[in-house]
């Protein structure tokens, strides 16, 4: 029987050790782990009829982004590449398994959680090579949009900028996503709506601490935030960063009155349900980022009416999501580090970049330029006007495209797309110059704006009268105490 | 030769799964919860929980909630179960499972259609957060609260009731006296099955829009704020709760050892 134990014992230690080995084939080449948002990628599988047949050349996804950079390492380096690709949730989620133990070389936070995880000295720092121009493959540092990479360049966290451990991915703004037959655009035009009788019941707001602090936060600030001589001062635009990322208590106190108001007034708190409740007429209008606003515009365009995206006159959120080296995988692995810094410019090649953006709906960070002009055309292959539009609007994205070269980037586009998918992919200059980043607050902020958001869900026992309190307190007792005696004096009585 | 197992090799399995799925996570979560962010142990957050508004006032919602959803399955299945059992119907089993097949299909899909339906009754969901959990869970929950009854009455021995009967009592005291005292053990088995799990079961309220915590969201909100102290505690206070609940209910061992509960 001490035999069988053994043998048992035996078969588990060598399932145990059959499972951990498995990970690593090093004879294979290198091992590339990453891990991004759900649908996040360009998963291929397009058919025949979706291809983007643009100036620079025909555009269609056949096989998952990542399987196509494994033949293209091994086309330009003669290296075996294996992209082992998984998924998360949310930001909190990845930080969970991040300190859980699950290992990764390549993750693709927003940009407070890879502030935070550079706070932690987390990340690995992009190498010389990867921001050399006059190297072929490096597309991302050639291709990113100038308006990106000033603000990777501009903003650091502990004397270290972004733009050493981030290469920003996609990006968007948030604002309001609503049905413009029913809702008055004006309304649209503050952040307060969410706390406006008139839209009672009729609006969502999103299910996360950030996105509900930024627009209490807005809502509570609007006097001071449309002052013209606020807007005016020469030092605007760090001014309203500094407004948009007030932690001080008075304030986040202010914010949960804010938000429980919001809370009575509005449909419900939500993730990913807002748009389908909008196409399907549950609600009126959505706070929604501007990626998923295009696509719920476009769903709702396929079942025969129009929703339209506005920003709020106060501000918007500013928010990017960056692809970010990790030291537990990484390391000190050179091998992986230059398959990792390669991946990040294969992505950000502006062909790549399209089939990412027709793939997932959201604005890539990518403007291209230098190595083709496949974003610019996509955009016009779009939104461009149909050759009878009567009247075709001129619309300006130069302020994402130009690379000062004073070439002009001009969409001829019909009138409605002004409030509409064009206008939520690449918003105007006014809106971007209102718009604001949230940075990653430092731990006892955060603890504060957590709490303040947990309370807001909270039923609080003090909108209950005292007295009915204590009634409450009684009848709870009562009913323990009575149910207790009941039960000794059944045992006593020895049924 | 052949290869007897002993009783004890054949529970090696599931102590294994008990070691490591129950009582390795619950060790995890006890030392979580006694201890501060800073690493010593503390009770700051057992107070912090029994003195804060908004955690007690979630307390009671969840209380009051379990309650409501608890008394309409009850409500609406004992009429049910009774019927059933004492039918005259030949098929009997057949209309069990109609009772019981809801709970084939997943239960976010059957939500989804619940939602469509609650909105074409009416109108804007968000009016009603409270009713319409209510009526969510009420539907979730209802086969866990029929079968137990029904199961328990099917069992029960006919004659007694035959003899309440003849020794002269009516059909209102034959139920008062003897099959509702005697159906009792499935009726406790059934509120445990619905009230517990009804206090943190959030997925109903979020997908039928109550935007108000109960005792399982407000955990996970804590969680996902990093305070991994306090969301421990909250669920030891949690498990503490539902331990005192079953000691309550759980007096009826010798009925319940004659059959008829799930629990």
């Amino acid at each position: 029987m001490k035999k069988r134990a053994f043998f048992l014992s035996m078969i588990f230690s060598v399932l145990i050790a059959g499972c951990s080995s498995s990970g690593d084939s090093a004879d294979e080449g290198v091992v590339l782990r990453v891990c991004n948002w759900e649908e996040y990628i360009d998963l291929g599988d397009w058919d025949e009829e979706e291809t983007i047949d643009l100036e620079s050349g025909d555009i269609i996804g056949e096989n998952a982004l990542y399987e196509d950079f494994e033949e293209w390492y091994y086309e330009t380096y003669g290296e075996h590449v294996k992209v082992e690709y998984s998924c998360f949730g949310t930001n909190e989620e990845l930080y969970n398994m991040l300190t859980l133990g699950d290992e990764f070389d390549l993750v693709c936070p927003s940009d407070y959680m890879f502030m935070k995880l550079m706070t932690e000295d987390k990340l690995t720092a992009f190498s010389d090579g990867f921001f050399d121009e006059d190297i072929p493959e490096n597309y991302y540092v050639r291709n990113v949009s100038p308006f990106i990479r000033e603000k990777f360049d501009d903003h650091e966290i502990g004397g270290e900028r972004w733009s050493e451990y981030a290469a920003a991915y996609m990006w968007g703004v948030t604002g309001f996503l609503y049905d413009p037959e029913k809702v008055d655009a004006e309304k649209m035009n503050s952040w307060n709506a969410l706390c406006d009788p008139e839209l009672k019941r009729q609006i969502t707001i999103k299910d996360n601490v950030r996105d509900a602090y930024f627009p209490a936060l807005a809502g509570l600030k609007r006097e001071h935030l449309t002052d013209p001589a606020f807007i005016a001062d020469p030092d605007y635009a760090a001014l309203l960063e500094s407004e948009m990322n007030d932690n001080s208590e008075e304030t986040v106190d202010a914010a949960l009155g804010w938000l429980q108001a919001a809370k009575d007034n509005a449909y419900s708190f939500e993730t990913d349900s807002g748009k389908a409740d909008i196409v399907s007429g549950k609600v009126l209008a959505n706070v929604q980022w501007s990626g998923d606003a295009v696509y719920a515009m476009d769903q709702a365009e396929e079942d025969g009416f129009l929703l339209a995206y506005s920003v709020p006159e106060e501000c918007t959120n500013l928010w990017f999501d960056g692809w970010v080296m990790l030291k537990d995988g990484v390391g000190a692995d050179e091998k992986k580090q230059k398959a990792a810094e390669a991946f990040v410019n294969f992505i950000s090649r502006p062909d790549n970049a399209v089939r990412n953006m027709y793939y997932i709906g959201y604005t890539s960070s990518i403007s291209g330029g230098t190595d083709g002009d496949a974003v610019f055309e996509y955009a016009e292959w779009t939104y461009g006007a149909e050759d009878d539009e009567e009247e075709p609007e001129e619309y300006d994205l130069s302020w994402f495209f130009d690379r000062g070269e004073d070439e002009e980037y001009m969409i001829e586009t019909s009138e409605d797309q002004i409030t509409r998918q064009l206008f939520a992919q690449y918003p105007t200059p006014e809106v971007m110059e209102r718009s604001s980043i949230m940075c990653y607050f430092d731990d006892e902020a955060n603890a504060r704006i957590n709490h303040m958001w947990i309370n807001v869900r909270c039923f609080n026992l003090e909108r209950i009268p005292m007295f009915w309190r204590m009634m409450i307190a009684l009848a709870i007792l009562g009913a323990v105490a009575a149910f207790s005696a009941y039960r000794l004096h059944k045992k006593r009585s020895g049924r | 030769m052949k290869y007897r197992f002993t009783r004890k090799q054949l529970a090696i399995p599931y102590a294994l799964f008990l070691l490591v799925f129950v009582i390795a996570p619950l060790v995890v979560i006890i030392s979580y919860a006694l201890t501060g962010s800073d690493g010593h142990v503390s009770l700051k957050n057992l107070a912090g929980f029994f003195s804060d508004p908004n955690t007690m006032g979630t307390l009671l919602y969840s209380l009051m909630l379990a309650l409501v959803t608890t008394a309409v399955c009850l409500l609406i299945a004992y009429p049910v179960a009774y019927a059933l059992a004492f039918s005259q119907i030949k098929r009997r089993s057949v209309i069990l499972l109609l009772f019981i097949m809801p709970m084939w299909i997943n239960f976010t899909l059957r939500l989804t259609a619940l939602k469509e339906i609650l909105t074409l009754i009416e109108g804007n969901l968000a009016f009603h957060p409270f009713l319409n959990s209510v009526i969510g869970m009420s539907y979730d929950f209802l086969p866990f609260m029929i079968l137990p009854i029904y199961n328990q009455l099917e069992r029960m021995d006919k004659s007694l009731m035959e003899a309440a009967s003849d020794l002269g009592a009516d059909r209102k005291q034959v139920f008062l006296r003897v099959t509702f005292p005697l159906s009792i053990p499935g009726v406790v088995s059934g509120i445990a099955m619905v009230f517990l799990p009804a206090m943190t079961n959030y997925v109903v309220l979020e997908m039928l829009y109550n935007s108000t915590y109960i005792m399982g969201s407000l955990i996970g909100s804590y969680f996902s704020a990093y305070d991994w102290h306090g969301g421990s505690m909250i669920s030891l206070i949690l498990l503490a709760l539902i331990c005192i609940f079953t000691l309550l209910g759980g007096g009826n061992k010798e009925e319940n050892a004659r059959g008829g509960s799930l629990v």
